[in-house]
């Protein structure tokens, strides 16, 4: 059987998911009584800016597993596979998706836009975070959709700050990395 | 910039109990069917039951209680929750409580009370798992039972490995995460104060140098894997190999046990 994946392909997933599992304890503060932003879904966009599709999603999947097998790498430092069935188990599938939509959007570009970046990272980094997000809570606590759709909305303005950084530096990093190097291209 | 600090790698306890020399596959298809049986569980004889066994497990880890609680404490404000939506959410039955507009309903209370003893069961046997069986172990147990799905293309031994790499990784990101931080700190950068938007843009400074520097430990360790000739997962030997005995045996069967009989009593 012929490897699967290069040995330095390996080391970037497995580098990816050690960064969200360290984003997942950062949290900058915000005003007004919003919740604060963690760095979840900023890793998950950087995920799939920077690996593209197929191994973006791949590190998120690893991600899972290691919280899965007991590391308290889940938002607030919980873990388990209790946490992936329970109220909020339908983000960290999100998370899979969304990196790979945002992989897919975007790699395999020469000199990809501002724009395009902050594109794909809405799009798969907030929508599609949230879609199977909001169905699981929505199922898990027997509350209506909109109910738990209502639940997430304060943390939009979180969202979008964490989209315009993501791109941001996304795009230093791709231009900085010389075409062949960026793992994002296939 | 402390927030590092109460991070420890796995919630593992190292210990002689019974369920810690247990094969952690063993202990993972254990794992497996005991979340199916609270999947299950409708009976009050079945919560019973579940219950009983569970605190008999606690007691054969012979883990520090005051410990293992501890860790459920992020679980707590969840249940808290679910308990609360559903006493005011779920109607049907009698009327027990009336608050104003809000009233509180028979079917809400159980429902509520089911609820949340669901949530606090699924909790306890996965941090029983966690805490018994080191993450090294359940990467390599997790291994060994994802290699029937290789036949359908996942990839189970670089999953693994992936697996050991990231493991490997926090503790160093971590640290430079926080030398970074101390640099830029040390530079005069300000972190804490100004509005939203200053914030978030003094993040920049942190993140640029945290990513190059992970970048270039990744290519390191690739190079070095490289000249390991490390090639995959075909034929390699390991240093611990996994050996299953009777008692894993006996452990998985008892689970199934457990589980046919919360089912039948349901019947």
């Amino acid at each position: 059987m012929k490897q699967k994946y290069a040995v330095r392909d390996l080391v970037l997933i497995a580098l990816f998911a050690a960064l969200t599992a360290i984003m997942a304890y950062i949290a900058v503060p915000m005003p007004a009584g919003l919740p604060p932003i963690t760095g979840q879904t900023f890793a998950v966009m950087l995920a799939g800016l920077l690996l593209g599709a197929n191994k973006g999603a791949m590190s998120q999947i690893i991600y899972i597993l290691l919280g899965v097998v007991g590391l308290p790498v889940f938002a607030g430092g919980t873990s388990g596979l209790s946490i992936l069935v329970g109220r909020s188990g339908g983000f960290l599938i999100g998370f899979v998706l969304g990196a790979f939509l945002i992989g897919k959007l975007t790699e395999n570009k020469r000199e990809p836009s501002l724009r395009a970046l902050s594109f794909a990272a809405l799009l798969g980094g907030v929508i599609v975070v949230y879609i199977p997000g909001i169905l699981q809570m929505a199922m898990v606590l027997g509350i209506p959709l909109e109910t738990a759709a209502g639940f997430m909305l304060p943390f939009l303005p979180g969202d979008f700050i964490k989209v315009a950084v993501s791109s941001l530096l996304a795009q230093r990093i791709l231009l900085a990395l010389p075409g062949k190097c960026r793992p994002s291209v296939n | 910039m402390n927030m590092f600090k109460s991070i420890t790698i796995g919630q593992y306890l190292p210990g002689e109990s019974l369920l810690h020399r247990l094969d952690p596959r063993a202990k993972f298809i254990a794992l497996i069917l005991f979340i199916g049986t609270v999947f299950m569980l409708q009976s009050l004889f079945g919560y019973l039951l579940l219950g009983i066994v569970l605190l008999g497990l606690l007691k054969i880890s012979q883990l520090p209680l005051r410990y293992f609680f501890r860790g459920l404490k992020p679980v707590f404000y969840i249940t808290l929750f679910t308990i609360i939506v559903h006493f005011f959410m779920t109607k049907g039955g009698a009327i027990i409580l009336r608050l104003g507009p809000l009233t509180v309903e028979s079917a809400g209370v159980y429902l509520g009370i089911f609820m949340a003893l669901r949530i606090i069961f699924l909790v306890v046997c996965t941090s029983i798992l966690t805490l018994t069986t080191s993450p090294l172990a359940l990467a390599d147990g997790l291994e060994f039972l994802m290699r029937p799905l290789a036949k359908i293309g996942v990839p189970s031994h670089e999953i693994a490995m992936m697996m050991t790499i990231a493991l490997r990784f926090i503790p160093t990101l971590m640290e430079e995460s926080e030398k970074i931080t101390k640099a830029q700190l040390a530079r005069g950068a300000d972190l804490e104060s100004g509005n939203i938007f200053r914030r978030a843009k003094s993040l920049v400074p942190l993140l640029v140098p945290l990513f190059v520097s992970a970048f270039r430990r990744a290519d390191d360790l690739a190079v070095a894997m490289e000249a390991r000739c490390y090639r995959g997962g075909e034929g390699r030997t390991r240093l611990r190999e996994l050996q299953a005995t009777a008692l894993d045996y006996s452990a998985v069967l008892l689970s199934v046990l457990l589980l046919i009989a919360v089912a039948w009593s349901q019947v």
